[in-house]
């Protein structure tokens, strides 16, 4: 994906995700108002702000849940209209949903492949499905006793782990990962930042909203805040700290753009 | 990597493992269609010890051909269920398909041309009840009984309640006739059987359908097309069981607007139940469905055998649907206990 971004200079300065200029309203709500946001390849930007902030509706945007009312997407240079999750998915963007979007009845291998089930003929490959799985968690280190069991039976912390995983292996150029750690334990959140990074080192434009601050700043290249529906600012997080963060985040302190 | 490899084990064993997890997890769900399966033989021996007619070679085939067409409408029926819909329609749709092959063959069409019409049209009514449930929003019972009242109103008008009858001998076999001593009907159940088994185990129009019934958010988040999947299910599902009615209509010789009606849909939706599927999507199998049928056709012909009151056997039913619900209950709470 980005090895080819690296053959063709003219894309490598718009490869990544790149929103400019998107408003979202529902009905009276300005819900986003002229928001630009861009992700490099191989790069973590983390999305904070307080509830209301316009967090959930950018990632909805994003992941072609919720259509812009204007501005434009565009993901590896190409300007994209993202008019459904499928389209989201097509044009290399997976997302990892807050709920997960998983199914508790099925087991993992089926999880994994959900909208991109693999066919052999007019059947799904059931044996490629389970083999590929299995080959993806002992790369990512990921303990799970078999890909046959029921997502239903796994602890939260290892639905959330299969839920990243997942967001890997669909080999999209953009993921977006919403509240990554929200119930996690400490190890798990630890294992959850180790995937995140290995996204980020194969070459992925990573996107992550949450509310841990000590998460954001261990594993975030960036911090893109988000405050009543516009940006507040966006910092490097070698530049910057948390009490500044929170300033933005709270609107003691606002960017002038 | 080491100490993942302590607590999971090696690549071979994690593999292993995999076959396993396989294993159980179809020991588990196996283990209901076991205790149907008992039930069934249980019974079967009943009746045998009373009369030993019960479990003759000609009393088989008259049960299996009883359960034959019910378990035709089941099986599509349980592609709904499994999808997480609701099918009310059926016990009018199976008259409804009797009716329209019917008026056609009496009006000149030729029967084979006129059997797929009256499939084309039960398919149209069942689309329409998909897209009622899909764009206007309708709750899938609503939608399917409003259904169940209309075609059945239109045909019973249509009719004025008498039957139709008068149809070509070779039409009439294709219900009547036998394969080596099988009658045709059990013939068609198992083909359609096992064509439902692939469909829904094996192949993308399943897997979907099991997932969009199993977290309809989650299918719809990840590209699955649920709208379009659910105007498929129902669509089908009113395409098969308007041919079911023909088989019926075919093999009584008659096109009746009263066969099926609602104690179609009230069984048909009760052995689904008992043979393991969930109300609530996600899960269920063709499998489960045969057995939940088979105990049915058991029932109804072993009282008769036997010369009990045929009526006793709701009260046998009803006891066994409410155990197989809380038997599901019961493995659902032990198994998905890590639920969130």
């Amino acid at each position: 994906m980005t090895n080819a971004s690296h053959a063709l200079p003219a894309h490598a300065r718009t490869a990544g995700l790149h929103l400019k200029d998107i408003s979202k309203s529902f009905g009276q709500v300005h819900a986003l108002s002229h928001v630009n946001l861009s992700v490099e390849p191989g790069e973590i930007l983390a999305i904070v702000g307080d509830n209301g902030a316009g967090k959930s509706t950018l990632i909805k945007v994003i992941s072609g849940v919720h259509h812009p009312d204007s501005g434009t997407i565009s993901v590896d240079g190409v300007e994209r209209h993202l008019r459904s999750p499928a389209d989201a998915r097509n044009a290399g963007i997976a997302t990892v949903f807050q709920d997960l979007a998983l199914v508790e009845c099925l087991d993992v291998a089926t999880n994994m492949f959900i909208g991109q089930l693999p066919t052999r003929g007019p059947f799904v490959d059931k044996r490629r499905m389970e083999a590929d799985t299995r080959h993806l968690l002992d790369d990512l280190g990921v303990t799970v006793k078999s890909v046959r069991t029921p997502i239903g039976m796994l602890s939260g912390g290892q639905r959330q782990i299969v839920a990243i995983a997942r967001g890997m292996r669909a080999g999209a150029s953009v993921v977006l990962l919403d509240e990554p750690t929200a119930a996690l334990g400490v190890r798990e959140t630890a294992h959850a930042a180790d995937l995140i990074r290995s996204l980020r080192s194969r070459g992925a434009a990573v996107i992550c909203v949450s509310h841990d601050m000590g998460f954001v700043f261990e594993v975030a290249d960036r911090i893109h805040v988000m405050r009543l529906g516009q940006t507040a600012g966006v910092r490097k997080v070698s530049e910057t700290n948390k009490s500044d963060i929170i300033s933005l985040i709270t609107g003691v302190r606002r960017d002038d753009h | 990597m080491t100490i993942e490899n302590k607590l999971a084990g090696t690549p071979a064993a994690r593999a292993a493992r995999d076959e396993d997890g396989g294993k159980w997890r179809a020991i588990l769900s196996a283990g209901q269609q076991a205790g149907l399966a008992l039930v069934v033989i249980i019974v079967a021996i009943v009746f045998q010890t009373l009369n030993p007619v019960f479990l003759s070679q000609g009393n088989i085939i008259e049960i299996l051909r009883s359960g034959a067409l019910y378990f035709i409408v089941a099986c599509t029926s349980t592609m709904i269920l499994v999808g997480g819909g609701l099918d009310f329609s059926i016990g009018a749709l199976y008259a409804f398909g009797g009716i329209v092959a019917g008026a056609l063959i009496l009006a000149g069409v030729p029967w084979p041309l006129a059997i797929i019409l009256a499939v084309a049209a039960g398919a149209v009514l069942g689309a329409i009840n998909g897209a009622v449930i899909v764009y206007l929003k309708v709750p899938p019972l609503i939608a399917t009984l409003g259904m169940f009242f209309a075609a059945g109103g239109a045909i019973t008008v249509y009719t004025g309640g008498t039957n139709l009858f008068g149809f070509p001998d070779a039409f009439n076999a294709i219900g009547q006739g036998k394969l080596f001593g099988v009658p045709y009907l059990v013939c068609y159940a198992v083909i359609f059987g096992i064509v439902f088994h692939i469909l829904l185990e094996h192949t993308r129009f399943g897997y979907e359908t099991r997932i969009t019934g199993g977290n309809r958010a989650a299918a719809l988040a990840n590209g699955v097309r649920v709208n379009a999947l659910d105007l498929k299910l129902y669509a089908l599902s009113g395409g098969v069981t308007a041919l079911a009615g023909i088989f019926f209509m075919a093999r009584t010789s008659t096109a009746s607007p009263s066969a099926g009606s609602s104690s179609l849909t009230f069984q048909v939706l009760t052995a689904i139940i008992i043979g393991g599927t969930s109300l609530f999507g996600g899960t269920g199998t063709i499998g489960g469905t045969a057995l939940g049928v088979l105990l049915f056709a058991v029932l109804n012909n072993g009282l008769a055998v036997v010369n009990v009151n045929p009526l006793y056997q709701n009260i046998f039913i009803g006891v066994i649907l409410v155990a197989a619900v809380a038997w599901d209950q019961a493995q659902r709470s032990r198994r998905f206990k890590a639920r969130r």
